[in-house]
């Protein structure tokens, strides 16, 4: 479903990404772990271009999206993606949220938006929140709003870009509720994440990331029982 | 000596009419400038710094030096270079125009760049346009921003169109001129002047306010 081939990306002097070969199949969740600085959440914003790359190829569905030819928009409605600081638009309520796009960019009705944006903010658990803005929502439910939002578009894929560590402890656990669902229904995901627990639950498999690299994949029990390499112990001893 | 209120009443015409003008020069000048200054300011912006090296260049121009200056230039010179004769009305809104648009510019700039990027990248991964993102939900929030910056910026638009008297545009500060000439008067003119823009920058002021309490969102 996704396929990433020697992919770099460098900021000035910076490399961020050096060489990343990845693959990933539909209805898998892959999870996303390593140290800070890694590269992980730059690999994930490479994926749908909010980084342009520097280098290698992203194809998504067998189409090469970093050809210059593709159009990266369209592209995009078929990759959601969830942030860290959630980015819902404040200037208008949490419907309007979930239903700006589905109409200018699917070009539905806005009858059509409302309905299918109202059974989401239900699956989510918010229906009651429709018409508030988000400013008067808690950080859980600000992100619980914005996985609706990004699933308004019924993507193929979503991303995850630590959806998690801007929220309050006592709130994770709602979004990853959610998420879990998500990957029950057979949603493709990839998730950076610091949460080990969801890595290991919910993971189909885990990538572990350091400066750049990926330097080990596998399913989570392996990762997490029988790490192969040294960093892989290293950082792995710190989190658990 | 007394205050003439009735040299005043005798010119309530001339000032009432030069008022009009006054209002007419400052609101299409507001809105030409407004709109210039949307444009210039989006170009100064933009990515290739080659493309927006003019915006640049305009703002420079326009910000660094007098309006008075802008004003001789553009009645005596650029208008008269175009049309082969000059008009005081059209120069005057010209110059105020193009003045405006310099600050307005940067008004929108700082406004834009105030928008935390994190609202171009939700809406870009939703596979929105750069444009729907800018006209959706970047400028919808600077906008909300730059309401007080922008009513400093009226105001002292306003207060500027005086100095077209020098071109004798008949505005309001014209005909309080020619009220202190023909009397060798000063307090009864330019008070009255005074009086009559300060009046018309607080209905100003009281429209900005209410503009900015009604795009208030919880």
């Amino acid at each position: 479903m996704i396929k990433v081939e020697n992919l770099k990306k460098s900021f000035g002097e910076n490399d961020v990404l050096k060489n990343i070969n990845a693959i990933v199949s539909p209805r898998e969740v892959v999870v996303v772990i390593g140290p800070s600085g890694s590269g992980k959440s730059t690999f994930l914003r490479c994926i749908n271009q909010l980084e342009t790359i520097t280098g290698g190829h992203i194809f998504i569905e067998g189409l090469d999206t970093t050809d210059k030819k593709v159009n990266i928009n369209k592209v995009r409605t078929e990759v959601g993606m969830v942030f860290q600081h959630f980015n819902l638009f404040p200037h208008k309520t949490v419907l309007e949220n979930i239903m700006l796009a589905p109409i200018k960019v699917r070009k539905i009705s806005k009858e059509q938006a409302s309905q299918r944006g109202m059974e989401l903010l239900k699956k989510v658990g918010l229906a009651e929140k429709a018409n508030a803005y988000p400013d008067s929502l808690s950080g859980g439910q600000k992100q619980r709003v914005a996985i609706a939002r990004a699933l308004a578009m019924e993507p193929k894929i979503m991303l995850f870009d630590e959806p998690t560590s801007a929220l309050d402890p006592e709130m994770v656990g709602e979004v990853l509720e959610v998420m879990k669902q998500l990957a029950k229904e057979g949603m493709t995901m990839v998730v950076v994440t610091h949460e080990m627990g969801f890595a290991k639950e919910v993971g189909d498999r885990v990538i572990f990331m350091d400066e750049g690299y990926i330097i080990e994949e596998n399913i989570p029990s392996e990762i997490f029982n029988n790490p192969q390499q040294e960093r892989t112990k290293a950082f792995l001893s710190k989190v658990l | 000596m007394s205050f003439r209120w009735d040299i005043i009443f005798e010119y309530a015409p001339f000032l009432l009419k030069g008022t009009l003008l006054t209002i007419g020069l400052s609101v299409s000048s507001i809105l030409i400038g407004t709109f210039l200054g949307l444009l210039i300011g989006l170009g100064k912006i933009m990515k290739n710094k080659v493309l927006a090296f003019p915006f640049y260049g305009y703002v420079t121009v326009f910000r660094g030096t007098p309006l008075l200056v802008q004003i001789f230039l553009i009645h005596f010179g650029i208008v008269p270079f175009f049309t082969g004769e000059t008009n005081a009305v059209t120069a005057g809104v010209i110059a105020l125009s193009l003045n405006a648009a310099a600050y307005i510019a940067e008004i929108f700039r700082a406004g834009i760049q105030s928008i935390d990027k994190g609202q171009m990248e939700g809406a870009r991964s939703l596979g929105m346009t750069h444009a729907q993102t800018m006209i959706h939900i970047v400028l919808p929030q600077a906008f909300k921003r730059m309401i007080p910056p922008l009513g400093n910026e009226f105001i002292v638009l306003l207060k500027d169109s005086s100095l077209l008297c020098v071109i004798a545009a008949p505005e309001l500060m014209y005909w309080g001129k020619a009220m202190g000439s023909q009397y060798f008067k000063v307090w009864e003119p330019y008070l009255a002047c005074a009086f009559i823009y300060l009046f018309l920058t607080l209905i100003l002021s009281f429209v900005l306010n209410r503009l900015e309490r009604r795009l208030k969102t919880e």
